[in-house]
């Protein structure tokens, strides 16, 4: 594997003393470029996973009748190219891209907690690892990508494909918090002194609004995922009807995250159209503050308009009817911003390289997936097209024209800063007009498929009028598409190997990560120009006539919080929207009294005893910080221990509830009160628990005299996280305790 | 009654109002010389007197909980908004002790008079009895005006940054919603007096039921999804009102390039 070594170190991706071990030299990064890269070949490797998968169901459906791939079969390859693309395909790609650029762009050494950013990226393979087990053990999800319940629950789906499916997914998706809990900080705290965050490039900015958007949704998802596995291995009923659960419910919770997904992916797509249009156009971006204030507004309506997704599902005509409304507003920020990208073009001289033609490309085609977008906005429309072709082919729109688009567009932009070497033009060239060719091929002619009543998700279809050579160009445009795959990756292959070496800024850009080397040195600069607006690198180069300065208005521009309490009240936001789901499914289950133990079950006196004692250890704790303050690391540690003590008696009390509970047989699954209170405050408990190991641990260093080397923040970091689990017992207390006792 | 009569006869001439709004206007004018800003005072005053009078007022009064939604709505976010708008930019809000004028509280007051009304024995008492329904309106004016004062107070120096008062909204439309969607896929009735109104007095529940379809279940999903979704959209014109403020780059201001 020698050459392996070589071919990393001439493109400047590996050190001369690293030559020996490269493969530990990479596996045990913490450098946010390598981990970045790390994340785009993991992205690379399942795209090809998942185009197999694509492939083969094209295969199939390249001819009426065909039996060349069995139904169960093509029910599990569709689920796992839906899951693959989306998770280990699209997020991995654009937060690795993302984990390269930002700091760069903003000036900065590294990512905020590398380390955090190294355990992020290892979430990936792992979860990919666990969905493709499932293969091994027994068969994979068969379900979709979206698992609607009660399909994926046990009587419907028994073997074990869809408990790997969820396992899976939570830890990618924890994952994708933990990376973005580290974007937001980083871009927070990490700037460099004149970056201010009014000055960030747009790519950045749309990567840190982004990263809200992933802590909001993705413990949404994760609060789901937690109830369909203890459904599935508890034998209980939250998505169940028979035994008194909601399959709607599963919906819900699905599109609460499911639909600001879809923005999770696009909005770095955004980002990235933002970057390059502006750059071949030589010309600003056409009105900044729209294009960063849209996304904003994209970011907060995303959260707000899920239920479009469920029209078809029969929610009455009351609830169609506003989510219509909400979902059609979402065109206007979207419209601004394709208006901002192509007034940037009109009147640039523009320069069709291959990065600028994948960002045209992916800007018409998401302007296509756009309004398709709206016709499913309209409950009638959608009524019509839901779960036919159309669907499909308007998703493709986004997600390939627009989002695969952007990221091809973005390697072939950001390659040169990587390795140091050009990717060929030539071949860029092919890979582009192959794709854009097999793309529309494909898809394009899916609308009409769709239209004509060709439903999604099945196996085969009749030899209607039109299907046929409809699904045989379909199919072909697939293979162009495979084509241009293999095109890209050689291109990768060769370029590294010999391609035309880069220098520091080969496409005359303007932002930050082109004033360094390429690649950059492993701390990234070793000066930076001065920053004034938006395009430091075109100041410099024209100090005659400089963009107009961006002043600082405002103490958020330069303010810079301290990052590892930044990082905790994040990590807080995240866990409000686990607990927020957790809460409202039990307020939701228990709204109307059920045959079984019900809360008149729960001794109040003993909870409440207990209960004070965890709102003590606020108290506690709040002392301990207070004694570090002043210097007195004895009183500190006493105070610390004594939170630890009073968490503890919680804990045991919780302990002690549960065990009356069990004795006097109440389990997981004698009926949803049961099922909602163990759910809830076993997480809660859980929290509780590792709120105790982290005091531990802060225990241990105060005793050991880190603290007394001078101030650290590590105390009221944990301090917040832990106001925070007692906050949480508030609504637990009153919500499963208090409540109950009204009625 | 059918439609068309309720809407011409449904108007109640609420005359307490009419001289607190009288009252207001003749104060503003003897305070302020400059009427540069009255148009927002003059349209607060009448979204105010047309939420107290119009026919949707006789049908919060008993008839349908969506319309006592609205009502919420006008009277905590959008009239409150609207006189703050009106105040010239030298009229200082400032509160004392400071404590009271802190962020928090006034998150508090605006998501928690939506919250507190919404206790089912309070929203039933606020309807079925005039001096609580009295301090509701009262109170809703006054909360609200305490949670837009962060975010629209006359001077610039008393509002929230930008990026604090995007977090103030978003926060307070999130938990707005997670209300609205309570009620809105709650099976039980939030608000029961509204599912038999006791005495039909204007004659109407047969055109409520019969013509605009709206059952008791219907009605409260109306006014469950009013909270969740349009009125987020208020939060998030706010929201975007504040964007355009971080990014304003004002002509001559004394902005350094440090």
């Amino acid at each position: 594997m020698n050459e392996v070594s070589s071919v990393l170190s001439r493109a400047g991706l590996l050190t001369a003393e690293q030559r020996e071990h490269w493969k530990m030299a990479w596996l045990a990064t913490v450098d946010h470029k390598r981990i970045g890269i790390l994340y785009m070949v993991t992205g690379l490797v399942f795209f090809v996973v998942g185009g197999v998968e694509a492939l083969l169901i094209r295969l199939q459906l390249a001819v009426p009748n065909n039996t060349l791939i069995a139904p169960d079969t093509y029910n599990m390859l569709f689920t796992m190219h839906g899951t693959t693309m989306i998770f280990l395909v699209a997020m991995p790609a654009l937060f690795g891209i993302a984990n390269y650029i930002v700091p760069l762009q903003i000036g900065a050494r590294d990512m905020a907690f590398p380390r955090l950013n190294a355990y992020s990226y290892w979430l990936v393979p792992l979860g990919g690892i666990l969905l493709h087990f499932s293969f091994l053990a027994g068969g994979g999800p068969k379900v979709g990508w979206f698992a609607y319940a009660p399909l994926s629950e046990t009587p419907y789906s028994s073997q074990p494909g869809v408990d790997y499916w969820a396992l899976s997914l939570i830890v990618l998706g924890t994952g994708s918090i933990g990376t973005s809990i580290n974007f937001i900080v980083t871009v927070l705290t990490q700037r460099a002194p004149n970056m201010t965050l009014r000055r960030l490039p747009l790519f950045s900015w749309m990567i840190f609004v982004n990263s809200f958007l992933v802590i909001l949704a993705l413990p949404v998802l994760n609060a789901g995922l937690v109830m369909l596995l203890i459904d599935r291995r508890l034998d209980t009923h939250f998505f169940l009807p028979p035994g008194g659960g909601s399959a709607i419910l599963w919906q819900h919770i699905f599109w609460a995250f499911g639909h600001p997904e879809v923005y999770i992916v696009a909005i770095p797509a955004f980002g990235i159209l933002s970057e390059i249009i502006p750059v071949f156009s030589r010309k600003p971006i056409f009105g900044y503050e729209f294009v960063a204030g849209s996304t904003m507004v994209i970011c907060f309506l995303s959260l707000l308009v899920w239920a479009h997704h469920m029209f078809t599902v029969g929610m009455g005509r009351t609830l169609d009817l506003f989510f219509v409304a909400s979902s059609l507003l979402i065109a206007i920020p979207t419209g601004v911003k394709v208006l901002s990208w192509s007034a940037t073009m009109v009147g640039g001289s523009l320069r069709f390289t291959t990065p600028m033609l994948f960002c045209v490309a992916a800007l018409a085609q998401f302007l296509l997936g756009g309004l398709t977008g709206i016709s499913h906005a309209v409950a009638v429309l959608d009524w019509q097209t839901k779960n036919s072709y159309y669907l499909v082919a308007h998703f493709h729109f986004v997600f390939v024209g627009l989002i695969v688009f952007a990221i091809l567009g973005a390697v072939h932009y950001w390659f040169p800063k990587m390795s140091g070497r050009m990717l060929s033009e030539p071949i860029g060239k092919w890979t582009f007009w192959l794709m854009v060719i097999g793309f529309n091929l494909t898809f394009i002619l899916q609308h009409f498929l769709g239209l004509a009543g060709m439903p999604r998700r099945i196996y085969t279809y009749p030899d209607l009028p039109g299907w046929g050579w409809m699904n045989m160009a379909a199919t072909i445009g697939a293979f162009f598409m495979a084509a241009a795959g293999l095109l890209f990756v050689w291109n990768i292959i060769i370029s590294l190997v010999k391609g035309e070496t880069a220098s520091d800024n080969p496409w005359k850009a303007w932002t930050l990560e082109w004033a360094t080397t390429s690649p950059p040195p492993h701390e990234n600069f070793h000066k930076l120009p001065p920053v004034r607006s938006r395009r430091p690198l075109w100041d410099d180069a024209n100090p005659d006539r400089p963009d107009p300065v961006v002043g600082v208005r405002w103490k958020m521009d330069i303010a810079a919080p301290e990052k590892n309490k930044a990082g905790v009240l994040t990590f807080i936001v995240s866990e409000t929207g686990f607990f927020g789901v957790l809460i409202l499914a039990y307020l939701y289950f228990n709204a109307s009294p059920q045959a079984g133990p019900s809360a008149h079950d729960l001794d109040l006196y003993k909870t409440g005893f207990f209960s004070l004692c965890l709102f003590a250890s606020s108290f506690t704790i709040w002392r301990s910080e207070v004694s570090q303050r002043k210097g007195n690391y004895r009183a500190m540690s006493a105070w610390l221990a004594a939170t630890i003590l009073l968490g503890g008696i919680f804990i045991v009390g919780q302990g002690l509830e549960y065990w009356g509970l069990f004795k006097s047989g109440v389990s997981f699954s004698s009926n949803l009160f049961a099922t909602t209170f163990f759910t809830l405050t076993g997480f809660h408990g859980l929290h509780v628990c590792v709120g105790l190991i982290l005091l531990l641990i802060v225990l241990g260093l105060a005793l050991a005299g880190d603290f007394k080397k001078g101030h650290s923040p590590a105390l009221e970091a944990v301090g917040y996280y832990w106001h925070f689990v007692d906050v949480v017992w508030v609504f637990v207390l009153t919500v499963v305790y208090i409540l109950p006792l009204l009625r | 009654m059918n439609t068309t009569q309720f809407l011409l006869t449904a108007w109640n001439w609420n005359f307490r109002a009419i001289v607190c709004c009288i009252a207001g206007l003749a104060a503003y004018l003897a305070l302020f010389r400059s009427i540069r800003r009255i148009g927002w005072l003059l349209g607060g005053l009448a979204v105010l007197l047309l939420t107290l009078m119009s026919p949707i007022n006789a049908l919060a009064d008993g008839y349908l909980f969506s319309a006592h939604m609205l009502q919420h709505i006008l009277l905590l976010l959008i009239v409150p908004a609207m006189f703050l708008l009106s105040l010239p930019q030298t009229v200082s809000l400032a509160v004392r002790p400071r404590g009271l004028g802190h962020p928090f509280i006034g998150w508090a007051a605006g998501v928690g008079a939506m919250w507190f009304w919404h206790v089912p024995a309070l929203c039933n008492a606020a309807v079925s009895s005039q001096p609580v329904h009295a301090v509701q309106t009262i109170s809703l004016l006054l909360l609200g005006t305490a949670f837009w004062r962060q975010v629209i107070a006359p001077r610039d120096s008393e509002r929230l940054s930008p990026p604090s008062a995007v977090v103030y909204l978003f926060t307070a439309c999130l938990t707005c919603s997670v209300l609205g969607i309570i009620i809105t896929l709650s099976p039980v009735t939030v608000c029961s007096i509204y599912t038999m109104p006791s005495m039909d007095r204007l004659g109407m529940l047969k055109t409520i039921r019969d013509d605009w379809r709206l059952t008791p279940e219907r009605d409260q999903q109306i006014g469950g999804l009013l909270m969740w979704v349009p009125m987020c959209f208020v939060y998030l014109s706010a929201i975007f009102a504040q964007m355009a403020r971080w990014f304003a780059e004002p002509e001559n201001a004394e902005t350094k390039a440090c």
